[in-house]
């Protein structure tokens, strides 16, 4: 994969067009509770409110996540990171990215950009401590050069995640 | 597991490893430098063949199965799965790939625990889902709807359209193997996909893709069976457990040690090799000079390029001076037996000493273990590269000059295949050869018997081979120009034929015994020193016989005391009859 953050993106393919539009009206009309979809007329990236759930660690605060998907969208999975300020956690690293299975090996296209949201709400929402994953500087040192999530061979932690 | 072989220990416990340590277990306790203990009872008519020789009839432990036999044992085990559990074919593969292929071990967990096995594979006995009666459903993945006939499903009822499940399946099958392994697309449910659904909805290529995935995924776990390391070799050996001669050559004529899957390196065993190449690798920056291919002519200084396969070099005119590339040191000192000693193997350690004074002896010294080391590299890297030549060579020969020189002679190629074995002969040579000087290495210093027997071998051998290397390559020449040929040439040709075929069998000879001497250890250097009368009954076992395998007659020292009707020739060795005066095998006066 060799598809990178910012640059030479491909333009989305007629089936990734088809879906996106029928995600968003879906999120339009069932609007899910504790996101809020930045409406801009970019349909390949989305930006997405996410608030912390009341009672946990994260209530009260606010964090943007940036979703970008790829030409062949939904057989690939979009890439997903938070903007920084990242939420502090154990399994999301200081320049936003998150180790989380279903962003790569376990991306199924049966799969939304709803249905990654409400995982990524209920990973901060069973977080039990405010902390950055233990190897965050070095992780964070290796991506500098703007390299995408997506290329990083993740080790998944085996908490619930 | 990233692991894909694993090293049968061939020897008795750590002697092998104790030996090379340089330590203080000598010779005769240690198991054998050579690792492949000689079978007493296999006798002598399991004489070792070379290479190619090798569909011969004599007993293989070994079976090389092309794509067609491994696909016709997935057949089988898929038939037999399918009946004994009363299941599809579909679902027997499924099966048969998550348990790589194990059937005893399916079969005993699935009688263990049926309703296990299918959730952890996936084979739902009934559909999650079912069907609602409406004419249209929509896809799960493109949420667009369609007719009825346009959705399909695995097991679990699942519904996607057509295009989906080829994206998913194309995708699956583009990230690798574990398409072989593919579930449902939803993220909830784990029910298999099935090679049907896969088959029909795939690409051409995908298809080919899958079903080259589904063939590999035979053979990688199993014990006893590995796939030729030859880059696109898609066949596998299956070897005879409990056999302990490793060498096999693929189908498609790559010779390869089953072990340790490097390249075959008969006489010399597996932890010999591997020290070798990891010391190579060691080392490998020092040692870049030496793979350059030009070097300055040892007379005139101009460089020389090396470019055929033998070690004898001919500077160009004027010059003309002839040398050995590997000694630089000049031919007629090696080439022809004038000076007894073929020297060129040989390495001598602290040469001209007391030439140096004390401090200048430091420093040799320090030198000196680089200096040895980089004897013996230099020699294995020649053998290797010539023996990459000798291969191009051969093929040359046989898809370009035997038609057109048969042509020329008006004989039949069948006539002419003494040039060809002349080549294989020489690429065998040349891959024995490279071997020995990595075991001549690890042959300690103090061993002065063994190691004189020893270079006395390699160089008998190594001599030999430069005479029928350089017959190959360069007497052939004249007959293969095609400006000047005419028939005045057919006499020529005539005396060149039994020379190419005599040299051919002389160097086989000295290679046998070359290859039968390390494999026994250099065990004659024992028994000749031993009293003659004790060898038969086990003189020659090992000082430290610990059990199976250390014990060991070594053919040739049975055959100079056993065969007193026998004389051995003193240039090459060869056993021949009392009857005859004349070596059989290099005509050399009794
Ligand atoms: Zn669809
Ligand atoms: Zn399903
Ligand atoms: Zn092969
Ligand atoms: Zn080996
Ligand atoms: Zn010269
Ligand atoms: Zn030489
Ligand atoms: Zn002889």
């Amino acid at each position: 994969m060799t598809s990178s953050s910012t640059q030479s993106r491909k333009v989305l393919s007629k089936i990734a067009q088809n879906r996106l539009q029928k995600e968003l009206a879906e999120w339009q009309l069932n609007p899910p509770p504790g996101l809020k979809h930045k409406i801009t007329d970019n349909l390949q990236r989305w930006v997405i409110d996410v608030s912390g759930a009341p009672g946990t660690l994260y209530a009260n605060e606010t964090y943007q996540l940036q979703v970008d998907f790829p030409e062949h969208y939904p057989m690939e999975a979009p890439q997903v990171i938070f903007v920084p300020p990242a939420p502090l956690h154990p399994h999301i690293y200081s320049n936003g990215h998150i180790c989380l299975d279903i962003l790569y090996d376990s991306w199924s296209p049966a799969m939304t950009v709803n249905s990654i949201c409400i995982s990524i709400l209920s990973m901060l929402s069973s977080s039990t401590s405010k902390q950055r994953p233990p190897d965050n500087d070095r992780y964070v040192k290796n991506c500098r050069n703007g390299r995408s999530p997506k290329e990083t061979r993740w080790w998944f932690h085996d908490d619930k995640a | 597991m990233d692991s894909d072989y694993e090293i049968v220990d061939a020897y008795d416990g750590d002697s092998a490893e104790d030996y090379f340590s340089g330590g203080d277990t000598d010779m005769d306790e240690g198991d054998s430098i050579g690792g492949f203990e000689e079978d007493e009872d296999d006798g002598d008519n399991a004489g070792y063949e070379y290479g190619y020789a090798s569909d011969e009839g004599s007993e293989k432990t070994y079976t090389v199965l092309r794509e067609s036999d491994i696909r016709q044992r997935q057949e089988e085990s898929i038939s037999h799965v399918s009946s004994v559990l009363s299941i599809s074919r579909v679902a027997a593969s499924v099966l048969l790939c998550h348990y790589k292929w194990n059937v005893s071990q399916l079969h005993d967990e699935w009688f263990a625990d049926e309703e296990r096995v299918r959730r952890s594979v996936g084979l739902l006995s009934k559909s999650v889902i079912l069907f609602p009666n409406d004419s249209e459903m929509t896809c799960g993945i493109c949420f667009d709807s369609y007719p009825r006939d346009q959705i399909h499903s695995a097991a679990c009822g699942h519904p996607y359209c057509t295009t989906c499940w080829k994206g998913y399946i194309t995708t699956a099958i583009n990230d690798g193997p574990g398409c072989l392994l593919l579930r449902c697309p939803d993220p909830a449910c784990c029910a298999a996909v099935g090679q049907d659904m896969i088959l029909k909805l795939a690409s051409d290529e995908d298809r080919e893709k899958y079903s080259r995935y589904f063939v590999r995924s035979y053979i990688v776990d199993k014990k006893k069976t590995k796939w030729c390391p030859a880059p696109d070799c898609e066949n596998a050996v299956e070897f005879e457990l409990g056999s302990n001669v490793y060498d096999v050559t693929c189908l498609c004529s790559h010779p390869f040690c089953w072990n340790c899957t490097e390249e075959a390196h008969r006489p010399v065993d597996c932890s010999t090799v591997a020290k070798w190449i990891l010391k190579n690798s060691a080392e490998s920056e020092n040692m870049n000079w030496i793979l350059a291919n030009s070097k300055p002519c040892p007379k005139c200084k101009r460089p020389i390029e090396k470019n055929q396969g033998c070690m004898h070099m001919s500077c160009t005119p004027p010059c003309k001076f002839e040398f050995c590339w590997l000694c630089l040191g000049a031919w007629s000192d090696h080439g022809e037996r004038t000076g007894g000693f073929y020297a060129c193997n040989r390495y001598e350690a602290g040469k001209q000493e007391g030439l140096y004074d004390e401090a200048e002896k430091r420093r040799e010294m320090a030198k000196n273990s680089l200096e040895r080391y980089t004897h013996y590299y230099e020699r294995w890297a020649s053998n290797q590269t010539s023996r990459q030549k000798s291969i191009a060579d051969l093929h040359q020969m046989q898809t370009v000059h035997l038609e057109k020189l048969s042509d020329k002679l008006k004989e039949p190629e069948s006539q002419l295949k003494f040039i060809i074995e002349a080549w294989q002969q020489i690429i065998e040579c040349r891959r024995v050869l490279k071997w020995t000087y990595a075991y001549g290495y690890y042959l300690p210093e103090h061993e002065t018997a063994k190691k004189q027997l020893f270079e006395y071998s390699q160089g008998e051998a190594e001599a030999a081979l430069e005479r029928l290397h350089q017959c190959a390559e360069k007497e052939l020449l004249v007959f293969l120009d095609d400006g000047v040929f005419d028939i005045n040439v057919t006499p020529d040709f005539g005396t060149f034929r039994p020379k190419l075929a005599q040299l051919t069998r002389v160097t086989c000879s000295y290679f046998e015994n070359l290859v039968r001497a390390l494999e026994n250890g250099l065990s004659e250097v024992d028994s000749q020193a031993a009293s003659s009368t004790s060898v038969k009954n086990g003189g020659a076992k090992g000082k430290g016989g610990k059990g199976k395998g250390s014990s060991r007659t070594g053919r040739a020292v049975a055959r100079n005391i056993d065969d007193s009707d026998r004389w051995n020739c003193d240039r090459c060795t060869y056993a021949n009859p009392d009857s005859s005066s004349l070596c059989q095998m290099c005509h050399h006066q009794r």
